[in-house]
């Protein structure tokens, strides 16, 4: 029965694993990271998945238990990411094939921005960039829609801010 | 925010990320066939360390003492280094299951691993079995030979002609000895080795059902 759970599991993360990468790619700093990230929101999700009944698609639980694990993560290791290596801050200008070189500038420096916002910030940003709606992100990160609208416009002022010195 | 705008058209059309197989996905979530193995070579170390300890308490024992007065050095020190040099052997062994499970990266590697680790340790338990056994009958041969209450016993029993008695009575005692031992050693490595043999033979079923659904 367990078996079977796992390979039914196993098989839903691979068919859905872009979106974790796309968590791990706003809340990472470098390919190991990014690594580790998606790890470790694969065993959250396979922690948590006794729990999931099927009353919502298994892409939007996979943002809720995603981004938690990313938020909790980011808390936790904010002392080790501020002490970056120099492979680390190589990695901020985006190099590897999985980052597209092809950006141009303007969308590298608004790459830069973002993961210069905090941790709930970055998940509305997350799932403003995924197309959610304003009720499903509020939703999904657990506060109220006029939180999100008022988070998000925050975040456009903020954004622009940096964008513009 | 064009600049936002942008980045959203961007970031749903860019979804080029490296694409993680099914037994990567596994991997993920079973660091543990890997830290099982590991568990095997620590406990082995462990179980190695623990009879030792015992065998220093039992050397100033009477019976230790009586047992070193027969000066069989000539059969007792060769078992020993065999023994030992057969243990060294498997402590190798476990070392190099958990090294290779490490860095495997297929799911028929890490099922033959995983059978592999099976098999050493089965190989382990049963080499400790024959051992205890050549042991007690090394051990008994050495008691009959030179014990003088044994040696006495033994012309008492030829003087009457009912040394097949005698032998039976002996053959009998060291086979229910024997019996008891082999219990409590396998119900020794069934809590020690084969709860760890049973997560790995669960890990081994898993895998296969993604084997099969690959292949």
């Amino acid at each position: 029965m367990k078996s079977t759970n796992e390979k039914e599991f196993v098989t839903l993360i691979e068919e859905h694993q872009n979106l974790i990468h796309k968590i791990c790619r706003l809340y990472t700093k470098s390919n190991t990271e990014h690594k580790d990230l998606f790890q470790e929101i694969t065993i959250q999700l396979w922690k948590a998945y006794p729990k999931f009944r099927g009353d919502s698609k298994f892409s939007t639980w996979m943002y809720r238990v995603g981004i938690n694990t990313a938020i909790t993560l980011y808390r936790k290791s904010k002392r080790r990411i501020q002490s970056l290596s120099f492979e680390d801050v190589a990695y901020k200008v985006p190099q590897s094939e999985s980052y597209d070189d092809t950006e141009d500038q303007q969308i590298k420096a608004i790459y830069q921005a973002i993961k210069q916002l905090n941790d709930i910030e970055k998940a509305v940003v997350f799932l403003y960039l995924e197309d959610k709606s304003y009720k499903e992100i509020s939703n999904t990160i657990g506060i109220t829609e006029v939180n999100a609208r008022v988070r998000m416009n925050r975040i456009k002022k903020k954004l622009i801010k940096q964008l513009n010195p | 925010m064009d600049e936002l705008k942008r980045l959203k058209k961007d970031w749903q059309e860019n979804q080029k990320f490296p694409k993680l197989s099914q037994f990567e996905i596994y991997k993920f979530l079973h660091k543990k066939s890997s830290s099982l193995v590991k568990r095997i070579f620590v406990l082995s170390l462990i179980e190695f360390g623990f009879w030792t300890f015992i065998s220093f308490f039992i050397k100033d024992n009477e019976a230790q003492q009586r047992f070193d007065q027969y000066q069989m050095e000539h059969f007792t020190i060769p078992l020993i280094v065999i023994g030992y040099a057969v243990l060294l052997y498997f402590f190798f062994l476990f070392y190099k299951n958990y090294k290779s499970i490490s860095s495997i990266d297929s799911t028929k590697g890490l099922m033959q691993q995983i059978l592999k680790t099976r098999r050493t340790v089965k190989n382990y338990v049963i080499f400790n079995l024959v051992f205890l056994y050549i042991s007690i009958v090394i051990g008994l041969l050495i008691e009959l030979n030179n014990n003088p209450d044994v040696v006495m016993l033994t012309a008492e029993f030829n003087s009457t002609g009912d040394y097949l008695i005698f032998y039976g009575i002996i053959i009998i005692l060291t086979l229910i000895m024997m019996a008891l031992l082999t219990a409590l050693l396998l119900g020794f490595y069934f809590l020690v080795y084969g709860i760890l043999l049973k997560k790995l033979k669960n890990n081994y079923k898993e895998l296969q059902t993604i084997e099969a659904d690959t292949d």
